[in-house]
């Protein structure tokens, strides 16, 4: 069975096995170092913990494991406040229309303006997975357990959402947005500052990148067409959101142009269907396949089984369900259709 | 004999062939009867100061009197930007720089200006081909600096100069493909006919208002920034000479640069000097070349007249000038008339001259020592 958990220190060598394979496919913005993960992951357990309150950047860590092979099959992350008390960058595009009465034209000019509107909502991020998982049941259980946590923790994130999706990039590597635009004013390729955009303070964002609005039609051809557009590796996560209510909205990524999705919370499929429920041990008869969270903060625990309801507004589910949760007979878990 | 008088309304036809025959390229007079008859009449009512002096066109013509012909023209804008925006792009640098990374980027970008704004600008040199030889073409351009330095009043401190910039054998510029033609959909040669027409600022309205990065264009753009049409080098060269520099904006369209200078700066401003005539029947040779010849200015502002002499004519405090030349510049003896080299080195008797022009042996013409009209005296256009 596949169990989605807070990160724990125990689980450092797994992350950085399974990262390390990913490498040269998508990029995540997990640190490489293992100092650098072994924090991320102590921060999650503080915030967890509750030892962080919301306003003192909670960044959460979840691990999907496969409970009887063992290992770490995927990570994904929340961070309570995007920017994490700075600011988060974006580039808004927008659009002017330069028009002259009288020369009768009216010609609609595509802008791309820094912003930080989108600092403080609640970030979905740092989302890996074996590659073998992708479209899987373990792959939406990852994605969404989640937003089953946000279901469950509501007070601690904000009423507005964003997710960031990775942009276009060449099998070789190129990042044809990056090169058109950010390269000129960094001076470093799209590896090199994507590193220090997961290691260093944002300070360098504020002082690098372009201090005025750019045009769009000034950039490449090849990053015009990147400009909004998702990796194509990114596709079922994006369907995955868009199930979910995510939308894309008029926010791209200052890097690599990737498209930001943006939701309310609370109206959010896994929110709006989400019910509470008492959970019983026994095997399910007209069974449904579900997602299941238990515990609250640190004890957080989410997977995905077959359940059947059960008259007096219960579920019913096999004990290896039982313990997979660490719940007892008559638990309260919350209960996700898939 | 050539001489430099006002535009008149029978240079027309003159104009328009001549227009008609320098083809694109010359922005401020495209080959446009009604235009043309436009720009004649407001030459007319500003040397006749019928019109708001900051409103004034001065337009020269250079007439060949054995041709009984307007064979040249060159102008002076008295404002620029008052009734229509004027726009250029400054070159700048943006820098951005980490120290943290040890990253320090400079990035070479376009500021929509209109710095020019009130300034007076220098335009429209024409020269027929016929007459391009012997320091015509200096004759045309200088003589507008010592109506400037005459008449100050009328003018800014400052004088600009637009220079073509670089485009191809079919019109094509490299910026505008680059840069303008995104915004506007439109051939560079069209824009630069509304220009001509008096639509720029129309255009210019269409035009991005955010810096540009110059990183973002491409290569061929980037190299045209400032740089002038290859036609157009003699002119910056003379320009330069008289002690133009480039001031760091360019055309919005092109990239062709902006020269200035400021009007007691400039060279044939600097080393003129003035001189009273003395009309003598001697006769006189009038075939010397360009180097030996210097300009003559009756320093009339309705009836300016220039034309050149041999630097021979020019002694200690007198200019001997035949009777047909005292005739062509409506002056007789006795008359205080300005004088400079027509050639950047100068004629030698001239040149021992002008180690002097700093001496009290020579008094250089006050400003406004000459009678003008009535009504220039306008204290609104002092300072």
């Amino acid at each position: 069975m596949w169990l989605v958990r807070p990160a724990q220190l125990s689980d450092l060598e797994g992350i950085r096995t399974l990262v390390s394979d990913l490498t040269g496919q998508l990029s995540t913005t997990l640190p490489e170092t293992e100092e650098g993960l072994a924090e991320k992951i102590g921060l999650s357990a503080r915030s967890f913990s509750g030892e962080l309150g919301p306003e003192a950047g909670q960044r959460f860590l979840f691990v999907l494991e496969h409970r009887e092979r063992g290992g770490i099959a995927g990570v994904a992350g929340i961070d309570g406040r995007a920017g994490n008390g700075q600011p988060f960058y974006n580039y808004r595009r927008d659009a002017l229309i330069h028009a002259s009465h009288e020369l009768g034209v009216s010609r609609r000019v595509e802008v791309l303006y820094s912003s930080h509107a989108l600092t403080d909502r609640t970030l979905l991020g740092a989302f890996a997975i074996a590659p073998e998982l992708r479209g899987t049941e373990a792959f939406e259980l990852l994605s969404r357990a989640r937003l089953l946590f946000i279901a469950g923790h509501r007070n601690w994130f904000t009423d507005d959402m964003v997710v960031e999706i990775q942009g276009v990039s060449c099998a070789t590597g190129e990042v044809p947005f990056w090169d058109s635009l950010g390269r000129h004013f960094f001076n470093m390729d799209f590896e090199t500052a994507d590193r220090y955009s997961g290691m260093l303070s944002k300070t360098f964002i504020a002082e690098l990148m372009p201090p005025n609005p750019i045009y769009v039609t000034l950039l490449t051809d090849a990053a015009q067409r990147a400009l909004g557009q998702p990796h194509p590796a990114t596709l079922d996560t994006i369907e995955l959101f868009k199930q979910e209510g995510f939308h894309a909205g008029s926010y791209v990524d200052i890097f690599d142009g990737g498209p930001v999705l943006e939701a309310r919370t609370d109206h959010l499929k896994t929110l709006v269907t989400s019910h509470c429920k008492k959970l019983h041990s026994g095997e399910p008869t007209a069974s449904e396949t579900c997602l299941l969270a238990s515990g609250e903060r640190a004890a957080f625990r989410c997977t995905v089984a077959a359940i059947s309801e059960t008259l007096d507004d219960a579920v019913k589910a096999s004990l290896e369900v039982l313990k997979v949760l660490a719940c007892s007979s008559g638990d309260d878990i919350r209960v996700a259709p898939l | 004999m050539l001489v430099i008088r006002p535009l008149q309304e029978r240079d027309l036809d003159d104009l328009l062939a001549m227009a008609q025959a320098a083809g694109k390229g010359l922005t401020t007079l495209p080959a446009d009867r009604d235009l043309l008859q436009r720009k004649i009449q407001l030459t007319q009512d500003t040397f006749d100061q019928r019109c708001a002096p900051e409103a004034g066109l001065f337009l020269f013509a250079l007439e060949d009197t054995e041709l009984d012909r307007c064979v040249g023209i060159s102008g002076i804008q008295a404002r620029v930007g008052l009734d229509e925006v004027f726009y250029n792009y400054r070159v700048s640098t943006t820098v951005n720089a980490s120290r943290e990374l040890g990253v320090h980027v400079r990035t070479p970008t376009l500021h929509l200006t209109n710095d020019m704004t009130d300034t007076t600008e220098i335009c429209s040199l024409l020269l027929s081909d016929s007459h391009r030889k012997g320091g015509n073409g200096l004759l045309l351009s200088r003589c507008r600096f010592m109506f400037l330095d005459d008449f100050r009043r009328h003018f800014s401190d400052k004088v600009f100069a637009e220079m073509r910039g670089v485009s191809d054998a079919s019109g094509h510029s490299p910026l505008w493909d680059a840069l303008g033609s995104r915004f506007f959909d439109m051939e560079f040669s069209e824009a630069d006919y509304l220009s001509g027409v008096g639509r720029k600022s129309f255009i210019a309205e269409l035009m991005p208002k955010y810096p540009i990065y110059l990183p973002l264009l491409p290569q061929r753009a980037r190299e045209v920034i400032g740089q002038v049409h290859r036609n157009t080098e003699p002119a910056l060269k003379m320009l330069q000479a008289e002690g133009f520099n480039f001031n760091g904006l360019v055309d919005i369209f092109d990239g062709g640069p902006v020269v200035e200078a400021f009007i007691h700066n400039i060279r044939t401003v600097r080393e003129s000097v003035n001189r009273h005539v003395l009309v003598r029947h001697k006769p006189l040779d009038t075939g010397v070349p360009a180097t030996e010849r210097v300009m003559v200015s009756n320093r009339s502002f309705r009836d300016f007249r220039v034309t050149t002499v041999p630097a021979l004519c020019v002694s200690s405090d007198t200019v001997s000038l035949p009777p047909e030349v005292a005739e062509a510049l409506e002056v007789e003896s006795g008359d205080l008339v300005r004088l400079a080299p027509l050639k950047d080195a100068g004629p030698a008797l001239f040149a021992g001259d002008r180690r002097m022009t700093s001496s009290t042996a020579w008094h250089r013409a006050p400003h406004g020592a000459h009678s003008e009209p009535n009504g220039v005296e306008r204290s609104t256009l002092d300072g």
